[in-house]
């Protein structure tokens, strides 16, 4: 019964190029070419497997309480998992899908770099890396693994990964978007052992507490990592103790290889075999605001565009050809983190009943170009990766969309969803309630809206590209661990998009600064556009707006409490914001290109207006139910303008009834008569394409980030150079 | 494995299902014969004879028109090969000022126009909004789905189409020949 690798009386290096070798032979990983255990037995297969899953949720639950943070108890952002002596994940919890692929793989380079001879592995060892140049994603993120013995013989492992407040960087908090280089990037752990029988050296705790601005809560987090793990290894073994050591390891990599046949079978029965492309765009502005370094004083376009080969044996290959180059910021992401990223991706898209390793096995990623955003070290080995998720989530974003198109052609209509949503993340340091020095991330960016599906809106607040158990944490516990008051937390209307279908929306937290006597508000980076839209314009839908910050510093919000006037609980109009028209203040600004850092600190009574964005909408906004924009309206959730402008649905409001009627005569009307306009003022395709040729040869109305995009692109992936010349009809030797 | 009626699947597709009925749906394994019915409400949907291949957008469709493959509009226009981006055949309007952004982005919502330029491509014939596409000046537009058509019938559906034709893009063909 035993499965076809041999793993008695074998080193873990071996059995990694057995492994490498079988998939390679057979096409199945571990050489499983049948799934004896699951075919033999198929109700105590799944029941163990849901033993193992109730094993790893009770680890993420007993490591985030164990944890103390507000990321790990309030937002859940972290996660645990189970996986095989070679590394591959077999199962996992709730919490951050990105890492598991992340935690194989940093297993896996364990076991690679020859770990088993020198520090050795025993039983109670605590291994731990979070630095990107040894497969860590960005110093946040603390991957952990502890072997898990039986008898003698190291039959699995347990991991636990949790985003912890201070990584030590540059700048405080966790989004490290502003890190030059990698110097700057906070608190390396690279690929130590950090402890033995089941205890963190004293060294590790020395250096959290002299390299890391919240030693209490980023040791918390690590007593909670090996809490998690310990959990989930001592209830493992009670599991082989049950049902047999043979037989545990042999569901354990049935499990992989059987989630891998899931993804290969998904895509051929619910997708077409051919080429998926979808370009995106992503800006990081930072010229003119305060910045660490004097070469950052520039503004960045990234170029993130997404090619699809799906073979015909339904085999999916991705590429990255026309990646722009690596930025001096922390926007830049190593290869084996993106492949993580886009396991992480996979799980929201394709599905699993059992989401661990193996579809990993189902594709490929071509190797990213070398100097590029993703894959920068070639070029700058100190390239920093304080927030390397930013340009990779705006990647996946595109992942949505192109295979939602790929199931729309099938008919899995309800299988489609558009873009993402954003993430713009918010941080304080400073002095707290407490008279103590406090620097942390609110959660508000873990619950932006869903994108639209192929038959409905997409959920509103409820969902998050990173973790699929979004949640925004309590508005209340966030205030008791910063000194922040909130003044509002409302549903962002018309944040979704507009289409037939919208995504849903987003929200706006609206914070008052008290009981501090100062702090600095860091609106973050972790994948989010201020200058352009994303590219999302799936099926004639118009994408999200960007995300623009409001702050207002030296209010005169004390008087107006005192004369119990009206504050500022929500963004407002997009011209007239509330910020302007409610509050005096020294400072105000009410439409600030993110991401930025106040340049001073804010004080008693100052406001921050952070919005959260909505998903993406889908099909031709002309085409949305009118009676879904009346309802729209009178939730509050559209603006009349967009009714009449974008939708095209004439309504009035009846001041008795206090709501929304639509007149369907007169919308139908309006829809013709945009219909008309459109093909009015349009031009055939051929006629703009040689206009707009003779404009990108002179660069006309480009800005020098988009400039400094298109030559990095074309020299980092001469085909794509090519392609893009060939397209304009270029020189050969043309340059931007 | 699950089955549904056309008739179901219609309010599927139109958004009329309770959003429980749809989460079974989602939860469920997928009915095989999906294809065939989408085909079959679509074809019911459009006025214009020729047999739909395959849907690209809701309102886009690859048709087999006597010996060629084309792309057709819900409408009857019909836009070319499907092997060449149909946004070649499309009308495009381009919103690349902050006075043309403004009529959908306004005050603290609308991008920079230095930055990226927003293009809509239209149907010639019925005026729908096929696409959007939020590109800076310089990108090509997406050609967002090739389908290997012949694979797709032969080997994954198992009946080939009558015909075979080269699977390639043949989008650089078009462009050389407007430029001569």
């Amino acid at each position: 019964m035993s499965a076809m690798l041999t793993t008695e009386r074998t080193t873990l290096q071996d059995q990694v190029a057995e492994t490498d070798r079988l998939l390679r032979d057979t096409g199945h990983l571990f050489g499983l070419e049948e799934l004896l255990r699951k075919q033999d037995d198929p109700g105590t297969y799944e029941a163990v497997w849901h033993i193992l899953l109730n094993i790893c949720n009770t680890a993420w639950a007993v490591g985030c309480r164990v944890s103390s943070s507000a990321i790990a108890v309030e937002g859940g952002d972290a996660l645990w998992g189970l996986h095989l002596p070679t590394g591959e994940a077999v199962c996992t919890s709730k919490g951050i899908t990105a890492h598991p692929g992340l935690l194989s793989l940093f297993i896996r380079s364990l076991i690679e770099a020859g770990y088993e001879d020198v520090p050795g592995i025993k039983h109670g060892d605590v291994f731990e890396n979070n630095d990107s140049h040894y497969g860590g994603i960005h110093p946040a993120d603390f991957d952990a693994a502890i072997p898990i013995y039986y008898g003698d013989e190291l039959v699995a492992w347990a991991s636990g990964v949790s985003h912890v407040m201070d990584s030590g960087a540059i700048m405080p908090g966790s989004i490290g978007f502003m890190n030059p280089d990698s110097f700057a990037d906070g608190m390396p752990v690279t690929m130590e052992k950090v402890g033995e029988n089941d205890k963190l050296h004293p060294w590790y705790e020395m250096r959290v507490r002299s390299r890391t601005r919240m030693p209490d809560w980023v040791m918390g987090d690590a007593r909670g990592r090996l809490a998690g793990m310990i959990t989930i290894r001592d209830r493992v073994i009670q599991l082989i103790d049950r049902y047999g050591l043979d037989y545990v390891k042999d569901v354990m990599r049935e499990y992989v290889e059987d989630s891998r046949r899931y993804a290969v079978r998904r895509v051929k029965t619910q997708a077409v075999p051919g080429r998926i492309r979808k370009s995106n765009f992503k800006d990081l502005a930072m010229a003119g605001k305060r910045v660490i370094m004097p070469q950052q004083n520039i503004d960045c376009l990234f170029n993130l565009p997404l090619e699809i080969n799906v073979s015909p044996e339904a085999r999916v290959s991705f590429s990255l050809r026309g990646a722009s180059g690596w930025v001096p910021f922390g926007q830049n992401i190593t290869p084996p983190a993106i492949v993580s990223a886009l396991l992480n991706c996979y799980s929201h898209i394709v599905g699993f009943d059992m989401f661990n390793w193996g579809a990993i096995a189902a594709w490929n990623l071509e190797t990213p170009p070398p100097g590029s955003w993703a894959n920068p070290h070639s070029a700058n080995y100190y390239a920093a990766s304080g927030v390397a998720w930013a340009p990779a989530v705006m990647w996946m974003s595109s992942l949505y969309e192109t295979f939602g198109r790929a199931y729309y052609t099938r008919g899995y209509i309800e299988e489609v969803a558009a873009g993402a949503a954003t993430t713009l993340t918010a941080e304080f340091s400073g002095i707290g309630q407490y008279e103590m020095y406090v620097a942390g991330l609110t959660l508000e960016q873990a619950s932006n809206g869903a994108p639209a599906r192929g038959m409905a809106d997409g959920e509103t607040s409820a969902w998050c590209i990173y973790t699929p158990n979004a949640d925004f944490g309590n508005a209340e516990v966030t205030e008791l661990y910063y000194p922040i008051l909130y003044l509002g937390r409302n549903i962002q209307p018309d944040s979704g998009g507009y289409g037939t279908y919208r995504g849903g929306l987003g929200h706006t937290a609206v914070w008052m600064i008290k009981n501090s006597p100062g702090v600095e508000y860091q609106c973050g980076c972790a994948g989010m556009r201020s200058k352009v839209v994303a590219n999302h314009g799936m099926f004639g839908a118009y994408p999200t707006w960007p995300d623009r910050g409001s702050y207002a510093a030296g209010t005169n919000v004390k008087t107006l409490i005192d004369a119990q006037q009206p504050l500022v609980h929500e963004r407002g109009d997009p011209v007239t914001p509330d910020l302007a028209k409610n509050i005096e203040a020294e400072v105000l600004e009410t439409n600030l290109i993110a991401p930025f850092v106040t340049p001073q600190q804010l004080h008693e009574y100052d406001l921050v207006i952070h919005p959260i964005s909505g998903a993406q909408a889908l099909g031709d906004p002309i085409e949305r139910d009118p009676a879904l924009v009346r309802d729209d309206l009178n939730r509050g959730w559209t603006r009349e303008w967009v009714a009449a402008n974008v939708h095209g649905v004439i309504a009035t409001y009846d001041d008795a009834t206090k709501e929304w009627s639509v007149d369907e005569a007169a919308t139908e009307r309006r829809r013709g008569e945009v219909r008309e306009a459109r093909k009015q003022r349009a031009v055939p395709f051929r006629d703009w394409w040689q206009q707009e040729r003779q404009r990108v040869m002179a660069k006309e109305n480009m800005a020098d980030a988009v400039l400094t995009m298109w030559r990095s692109s074309m020299e980092l992936s001469p085909d794509y150079g090519s392609e893009l010349r060939a397209f304009w009809q270029l020189p050969e030797d043309f340059t931007f | 494995m699950a089955e549904y009626d056309i008739a179901e699947l219609e309010r599927l597709v139109d958004g009329q299902l309770p959003w429980p009925r749809v989460q079974e749906i989602m939860k469920a394994p997928k009915d095989v014969d999906r294809f065939d019915k989408w085909l079959q409400i679509l074809q019911r949907r459009v006025s214009w004879p020729e047999p739909i291949l395959l849907p690209l957008t809701p309102n886009l469709f690859i048709v087999q028109k006597g010996g060629e493959r084309i792309v057709k509009c819900r409408c009857g226009h019909e836009f070319g090969d499907y092997r060449v981006n149909w946004k070649l055949y499309a009308s495009i309007y381009v919103r690349d000022s902050a006075e043309a952004l403004g009529e959908v982005y306004r005050g603290n919502e609308q991008p920079d126009p230095a930055w990226m330029q927003l293009r809509e491509y239209y149907c010639p014939g019925c005026g729908s909004q096929l696409e959007v596409e939020a590109m800076p000046r310089g990108a090509p537009p997406d050609f967002e789905l090739l389908p290997d058509l012949d694979t797709f019938y032969r080997d994954w559906l198992g009946r080939p189409l009558p015909d075979r034709q080269e699977f390639v893009d043949k989008t650089p063909d078009v462009i050389r020949e407007w430029s001569t």
